[in-house]
């Protein structure tokens, strides 16, 4: 095994054995501005045309038939008439920029974030599309995003895994855990879920009540023990650095069990902070929970953080898919998202974690300008939005363009690679150089595309 | 600048020369200088493209690397080579100033190793020892000693079983002294159905069997087990290889009167299903059409990889840029799928039943393609009574919910009365004649129907099925679905049709299949797989084999033959196994034997500093592998000592999780009871969820199902050290185990004899009995399964 395959294998990961990893080992393809992001996943398609994309015309036109030229084909449905949102659009700090009144609080940081109106999916079916945005591909089994920056960067806390995953408190996405897997990626690299409402947030990461004659005085007992039979192990089989990581590993993860309650005991926040992220009200309590949790995460050293607002696609609806009634559940959905969402970035920045800490605001597809039913909107693979903030982002840009109906891009379309490829060259990563051979290709996050957005950054 | 004159003389060698500097171009330099991209208007593809260079003129001046610009630019030219990534280094610059030296010798890709046919005259005495000696010599290594008998029955019986021997076992073997007791043991483990369980899970692997259907909607597979069952047996049956990969392709086809070379087809239907896109979309648009696509690209890249080892999926949006498979051929191999689909099809275990039930099944499907077109144009009947009930009824569905289940009640009344009400329309409104067709097809279908429903009842298998009950949108393909060349591969911009075909670079057979039939297709490919002159799967499945017993292939790429894979480390060998295998009549009983037997194999594991400063990596064979057990067998083996393993063999998979359906399913592992009796089964009978892998053996680098695995990682996390002192299934077992111990003396020596298989030293037993007093014999359970002598096989 050569040196950069010991530091793939048994370096990084959750309380990895050595702060190691692969560009650690080689250096940063060139100067960094980040040093972790966060990512916010709106699960179920969040409408483009009702939070950040604004368009008069849909004001001008609401009601009259959507004839935006060319055979409209649709997901589930027939194209309705052209819709309006049911919010009223503001111009928005400084920059003016126009947002909703379905996002009040994220609005109130206009002059943080920096939007991409121009993003396409290559799938209109929730599964695929959310692989694409985590992975590049629309097939299962290939790494998401944060696999491949813990496997860059590896760990900045060796006593917290390197990529962290909260999932909606109502459920999992679509895709499941599959949607943070280290796919071919060595198994270390992978999103470790925490439950951040739940008894037990990671697995295994106490001994279950049902084995009472394990104590904490035992455990140390324990742990001395298999340490010394280890190492009497180790002399008979000298030269195996593999015996030595294992032996390593029990320390490791014995101050695992000491960091994780800690990062996630929010009860060390004022009650100012848990108020500004909506801890305590139940509309935001869950959302609010885990991005505090994020926050706390990010500032002792955890590299890439996941957020899901949704859980999957099914009845009552618990996450973005609003096929039958826009003003319901988008207005429920953003309810429960927009203000731990804001207090994220505000928080951030007061203390001073945004310059380098990427913020990253996506969905898998945007919804279609005309209705569903009457009240609905159906999938819009063509065009939507994703904002960043901090990070090395440009706060007030905008990249790319809908077309009058936010329909279809209009200019400068971007994909998933190219926001990858972004995110990796504030990380000083070279998109193209971060590869990993896997069944006859030196496969990478960005496939074979990928440009850096210039505008934004 | 002055120009280098052309006056390269570039000898193409033979394949069994060092492609050493040919693989550095490959990986370095290839990715912008190949013949499509030719960046600088330069390809180092072959030795002509070199030979004619680009802008610059040529690149490489045999002879005389201080003239050849490829040698200059990277030493210290302008701009520096290769643009992207390190410099090379101080040895890979070296290698290619020796290389123009020696007259830059090439090896064309007709000429690739692993498309050479297969050697058969080898030197007298030929054995696996002889190849791995010779080579030990050539780079001035040593071989280890014999491991001890001990070691070597745990390494042998891991390797076969992936389970630990008993202690009886242990000294049944170390104590016999009798002349053959390792070759006594070998055939005793290769004969126990165990052999299967284990052999049968690499195949898993390598075909990426999964019991969900994976993506969105990930709905349970309950009926993949079959195909789980049919790879076991024919392990166990020592079922001849060819015939292992014809049944798996076209046993229906190839082998009618088998129900199960039918139920083999679970190879084509192992991998993922996008349910919304195959189920739920329209027929016609985009994405349904690529929903298609992907599925067919799917099964060529698990029928390639497999069965030859070479990565015909890396041409599907353009030639392959490194080996020599054409777009051509990649579309050809997907006509090969063009017409079946991954569904349920009974099978019925009496065979006269079976071909009873065949026959009626074929009836049935002529009569639902008659009546499909005249089912279609009903849907299209119409007049301005029905277009406002539609418009009324999608209301009705659209305001309240699409799913039935949760409308309500009076709203669902009203939808089916005014269904019932548009039937009628339709009915007034369509031409009589039609109306009477479909009449009389639907009594027919009846008729069929009640024979059907008089046989035995069949077992539903997910497999690969060209006839299946319609599932939404999901329909199968009255004949196989046209297949075009899609230009860089978008599914909008098809290039000319496709036909039936494999790889055109292999020598000696004939590519292109010329028949037209759906289950000839795939017959015919698995015909040009198995042919005796195929090089590319004999040699593919020895090295798999290979890689299994060692820890690492002779060619440590076992899924990549080609020019981005390893070059092999013992060629002849190679060879000598593939035609070995092949002689013998594809048995793996006999190539298991074969390899185990070998002094290679039976070696220590011991470092030598000597050794190991040539040869780290151990890629000559100077040792054997010092192997950490994979999931499975960590699973497997707890229950094992403890003495709870269910060895049941087959039947419906195990759920070890909480499961409620739903739009996407909730598979919950934290509410299922560990001690609960399905979950002392073997971990091969485990249930394989896609979307959510079971936390415990994903920490110990059980891949994740939707990936084709040819090559298990392996990695030491604080999270598997958590796993192992903490899961409640593990903590569980170890209760368990503390009983056992209890009975058979509550010491720590039986502890030791159950979980290592060996007494303790006398400063083990010493620490452990201070320890077993101060934290009893639950305690001591946990610690023993949680030591590196436990997880790790000498």
């Amino acid at each position: 095994m050569n040196r950069r395959d010991f530091l793939w294998n048994f370096g990084g990961g959750l309380g990895g054995i050595a702060l190691a990893s692969m560009l650690q080992a080689e250096g940063l393809h060139h100067p960094a501005k980040a040093k972790r992001v966060i990512q916010l996943f709106m699960s179920g398609a969040a409408s483009q045309c009702d939070t950040f994309d604004y368009k008069p015309a849909l004001l001008k036109r609401n009601g009259e038939k959507f004839d935006p030229g060319g055979k409209v084909e649709l997901f589930q449905s027939v194209p309705g008439a052209v819709m309006q949102s049911p919010w009223a659009w503001k111009q928005r700090g400084q920059s003016g920029k126009w947002i909703s009144d379905l996002v009040p609080h994220i609005a109130s940081c206009a002059d943080e974030l920096a939007f991409v109106h121009s993003m396409v999916a290559k799938s209109n079916v929730h599964g695929p599309a959310t692989f694409m945005q985590n992975s590049g591909f629309i097939l299962p089994g290939y790494p998401s995003m944060g696999a491949w920056i813990s496997y860059a960067l590896g760990s900045m806390n060796q006593n917290l895994p390197t990529f962290v995953v909260l999932p909606d408190a109502r459920g999992f996405a679509p895709n499941g855990a599959g949607n943070w897997t280290a796919g071919f990626l060595p198994a270390a690299s992978q999103g470790t879920m925490i439950r951040a409402s739940s008894a037990n947030p990671i697995y295994d990461l106490f001994p279950p009540k049902s084995a009472p004659y394990i104590t904490p005085e035992s455990e140390a007992d324990t742990l001395r023990v298999l340490n010394e039979v280890n190492r009497q192990h180790l002399t008979s089989h000298e030269g195996d650095s593999r015996l030595e990581a294992r032996i390593a590993s029990y320390e490791m993860a014995a101050r695992l069990q000491l960091s994780a309650p800690d990062v996630m005991d929010i009860s060390k926040e004022t009650a100012v902070t848990r108020a500004l992220y909506g801890v305590g009200d139940p509309v935001t309590d869950d959302f609010g929970r885990n991005c505090l949790v994020a926050r706390r995460m990010l500032e002792r050293g955890v590299r890439f953080v996941q957020v899901w607002s949704g859980a999957d696609n099914g009845f009552p609806r618990r996450n973005w898919d609003s096929h039958e009634d826009i003003a319901k559940d988008h207005g429920e959905m953003a309810a429960g998202m927009d203000k731990p969402a804001a207090a994220l970035i505000k928080d951030l920045k007061s203390r001073g974690l945004l310059d380098d800490t990427i913020v990253y605001w996506t969905t898998e597809f945007g919804r279609m300008p005309c209705s569903q039913g009457s009240k609905g909107r159906d999938h819009n693979p063509f065009a939507f939005t994703s904002w960043f903030a901090g990070g090395g982002f440009k706060g007030g840009a905008s990249y790319g363009a809908s077309d009058e109906w936010s329909y279809k891009v209009a200019e400068n379309p971007a994909y998933c690679y190219d926001v990858h490829a972004t995110v990796l060259h504030l990380l000083g990563i070279d998109h193209k150089r971060l590869t990993f051979r896997h069944n006859g290709i030196d496969r990478r996050l960005t496939d074979v595309y990928g440009e850096v957005i210039q505008g934004i950054i | 600048m002055r120009l280098i004159p052309a006056i390269a003389i570039l000898v193409p060698l033979a394949a069994s020369a060092d492609t050493g500097v040919q693989q550095l171009l490959t990986s370095r330099c290839q990715n912008c200088h190949n013949d499509q991209t030719r960046s600088g208007g330069l390809s180092l593809m072959s030795a002509a493209a070199m030979r004619k260079g680009g802008a610059r003129g040529p690149a490489v001046v045999p002879g005389k690397p201080g003239q050849s610009l490829l040698y200059k630019l990277v030493t210290d030219g302008t701009p520096r080579m290769p643009r992207e990534g390190e410099p090379l280094s101080v040895a890979e610059i070296r290698s290619v100033r020796e290389w123009i030296e020696a007259g830059a010798p090439w090896t064309e890709a007709n000429q690739w190793w692993s498309l050479q046919p297969l050697r058969t005259s080898f030197s007298p005495g030929a054995s696996i020892d002889r190849f791995v000696l010779d080579k030990l010599k050539e780079k001035g290594l040593r071989p280890s000693p014999e491991a001890d008998r001990r070691t070597l029955i745990r390494r042998v019986t891991y390797d076969l079983h992936g389970l630990p021997p008993t202690p009886e076992e242990v000294t049944a073997f170390v104590t016999d002294a009798a002349p053959g007791a390792y070759e006594r043991l070998v055939d005793r483990l290769l004969a126990s159905p165990r052999y299967g369980e284990r052999w049968g899970r690499h195949w898993l692997d390598v075909v990426h069997y999964g019991e969900s259907h994976g993506y969105d909607k990930d709905k349970p597979r309950r009926n993949a087990w079959p195909y789980r069952d049919y790879v076991i047996k024919s392990f166990n049956d020592d079922k001849p290889y060819a015939r292992f990969v014809q049944e798996q392709l076209a046993g229906d086809a190839l082998f009618p009167d088998d129900p199960n070379a039918t139920v083999a087809l679970g190879f084509i239907a192992a991998g993922p299903w996008d349910y919304v896109g195959q189920a739920e979309l329209r027929e016609g648009t985009t994405d349904k059409n690529l929903t298609r696509v992907l599925d067919r690209d799917d099964m060529v890249t698990v029928t390639m990889s497999a069965f030859t080892s070479m990565t015909a999926h890396c041409a599907r949006c353009h030639d392959h840029k490194f080996d020599p498979i054409s777009q051509a051929d990649y579309y050809n191999l997907q006509a090969v799928f063009a017409g079946v689909d991954r569904a349920e099809r009974p099978v019925d275990a009496d065979p006269a039943v079976f071909r009873q039930r065949k026959a009626l099944l074929a009836k049935r499907r002529e009569l639902v393609i008659a009546l499909r077109p005249l089912e279609d144009a009903m849907g299209e009947v119409s007049t301005p009574e029905i277009v406002q009930l539609d418009k009324q009824l999608a209301e009705w569905k659209q305001v309240s919910a699409t799913d039935p289940a949760k409308r309500p009640a009076e709203i669902n009344e009203k939808i089916a009365a005014a269904t019932a009400r548009r039937k009628e329309m339709v009915r007034a409104a369509a031409p009589a004649p039609m109306l009477a067709e479909i009449a009389r097809l639907q009594a027919e279908i009846g008729r069929v129907d009640a024979e059907l429903k008089a046989l035995p009842k069949p077992q539903m298998v997910y497999a690969a099925a060209s006839y299946f009950d319609p599932i939404g949108t999901f329909r199968f393909a009255p004949t196989p679905r046209p297949v075009n060349l899609l230009i860089r591969g978008s599914v909008e911009a098809p290039g000319p049709p496709a036909t039936p075909g494999a790889l055109s670079a292999v020598p000696g057979l004939q590519a292109l299949f010329k028949v037209d039939a759906e289950a000839e297709r795939r017959a015919a490919l698995a015909h040009w797989i198995t042919a005796p002159e195929n090089m590319l799967t004999w040699r593919s499945i020895v090295n798999r084999v290979w890689h299994y017993h060692f820890g690492a292939g002779i060619v440590d790429s076992p899924n990549d033959f080609g020019h981005m894979g390893s070059l092999p480390t013992h060629p002849e060998l190679l060879d000598w196994l593939a035609v070995q295998f092949r002689e013998s009549g594809g048995s793996f009983k006999k190539l298991h034997k074969l390899i185990v037997m070998s002094a290679a194999y039976r070696q220590n594991s011991a470092d030598n500093a000597e050794n190991s400063r040539i040869d780290a990596d151990n890629r000559y064979l100077w040792r054997a592998n010092r192997q950490r057990l994979d999931a499975e067998s960590i699973r497997d083996s707890i229950l094992a000592v403890n003495g709870r393993l269910d060895s049941t063999m087959g039947g419906p998979s195990v759920e070890q999780f909480f499961f409620k359906d739903d739009h996407s399913p909730i598979y919950d592992y934290s509410r299922f009871d560990p001690d609960a009796p399905g979950n002392y089964r073997r971990s091969v009978y485990r249930f394989l969820v896609r979307s959510v892998p079971d936390p415990l053996m994903e920490r110990f680098d059980c891949p994740d199902v939707s990936m084709i695995t040819a090559k298990r990682t392996t990695t030491i996390t604080a999270i598997q050290a958590l796993a192992l002192m903490n899961n409640p299934f593990v903590l569980k077992q170890a209760e368990h185990l503390a009983e056992r111990v209890q009975s058979v003396g509550g010491t720590v020596e039986a502890a030791y004899r159950l979980v290592l298989q060996r007494e303790p030293s006398a400063t083990e037993a010493a620490t452990l009995n201070a320890y077993l007093k101060r934290e009893g014999l639950p305690n001591l359970c946990r610690l023993l399964l949680n030591t590196n002598e436990f997880l790790f096989v000498d």
